[in-house]
């Protein structure tokens, strides 16, 4: 990878982290997903600098250049993240279902004798034999 | 097994202004001696005005949740009031309150769960359209190869069940489209089911919740899904012990 390649890819990530922190600051995003994201700029940092792993993987996946196994890894980065942030999500409907479903629950409106005065309405009696 | 002395009618409403109001005085006209409450399902018409002019408890999601969220709403409330059986019901005028009775003799019988079958020649003037009634057909094909469970309209949410039904089914249900998966899922935990031929009428008013494109793509595909998945996890907690 030449030294232009790895400056780009280093600025790129440098922005990335500020953006990330920039973020946390602004109380928009939790400290564990900043710490993730922050592992994983710092990770691919050091890849894109110590190239030497990097290019062992390229000729194990029979790759042409580092930057595509690069680009691979991200790939799959992304993939693993979409997944994770869907089960997230699916979580986090489970539990608004839950929370709403109690305060339905909590909440309910039972007709009084004063807004329906008995006999107001048919209905009770014996059920149905 | 308990008694069916003290009974519950839910009925899950989404948007449902123009019907709730109806549906609710013909089920108080039947003179059931059930209770009776209303899910609101966070509709965004003036369908909640309408509900605290009538007689019956409301109970009111404040956001839309879901017709399967609001069936289990209505089932949780069952559980912590002690019923011994629940009605369900639809709010857009389909299901004809005087069927109830027929439900209910059904579960005296010793069924655990009943379904008000559409698919019947007794069905009164509904018509089901041919695709619906085809996927109908599949999905009770599903329920039988899957659950072990053979009726015909699987879909039908006109439903009357026993304390054990509402009380498993209460923990775990669906929230979007609950027929095959339910019925699978209450087939391979050995309840009885059966059905009995009700009169439906037309939809009297409302959208239903079949009616987009959206649904007609996602809908098969998630039943199957889900059909499966409930077969999986019995597969997996009997091996599991």
């Amino acid at each position: 990878m030449s030294s232009q390649a790895k400056l780009m890819i280093t600025l790129l990530l440098l922005g990335n982290a500020v953006l990330v922190v920039d973020l946390l600051r602004k109380r928009k995003l939790t400290e564990s997903y900043t710490l993730l994201w922050l592992f994983v700029l710092f990770g691919t940092t050091v890849a894109t600098w110590y190239d030497r792993f990097l290019i062992y993987l390229t000729v194990f996946f029979g790759a042409i250049a580092p930057v595509s196994t690069l680009t691979l890894l991200s790939l799959a980065f992304i993939l693993i993240m979409l997944i994770f942030f869907s089960m997230k999500i699916s979580r986090l409907n489970e539990d608004l279902k839950k929370l709403a479903q109690e305060l339905a629950l909590r909440t309910v409106s039972i007709p009084t004798a004063e807004t329906h005065p008995p006999g107001g309405e048919k209905g009770g009696g014996d059920p149905p034999s | 097994m308990r008694g069916l002395e003290k009974g519950l009618i839910t009925v899950s409403a989404f948007n449902e202004v123009e019907t709730i109001g109806g549906v609710v005085r013909e089920i108080l006209d039947e003179g059931l001696g059930c209770d009776i409450i209303v899910v609101n399902d966070g509709s965004s018409d003036d369908m909640e005005s309408v509900l605290r002019a009538l007689p019956v408890t409301v109970l009111s999601h404040p956001v839309n949740l879901g017709y399967g969220a609001a069936v289990q709403t209505g089932m949780m409330y069952a559980v912590r009031h002690g019923y011994d059986f629940l009605v369900l019901m639809d709010a857009d005028g389909q299901h004809v309150p005087s069927q109830i009775r027929f439900l209910l003799e059904e579960l005296r019988r010793g069924k655990d769960i009943v379904i008000g079958s559409r698919l019947s020649d007794n069905s009164g003037s509904y018509r089901i359209p041919f695709f619906r009634r085809a996927g109908i057909r599949l999905f009770s094909f599903l329920a039988w190869i899957l659950g072990g469970v053979r009726i015909r309209d699987v879909t039908s949410g006109f439903q009357a069940m026993r304390r054990e039904v509402f009380t498993a089914l209460s923990l775990e249900y669906p929230v979007d489209f609950p027929d095959a998966e339910v019925i699978v899922m209450l087939g391979l935990r050995k309840f009885k089911v059966a059905e009995v031929p009700v009169i439906v009428r037309e939809r009297q008013g409302g959208v239903s919740m079949y009616a987009t494109l959206g649904t007609v793509l996602y809908y098969p595909f998630k039943s199957l899904l889900a059909s499966f998945i409930v077969l999986l996890r019995l597969v997996r907690n009997r091996k599991g012990g």
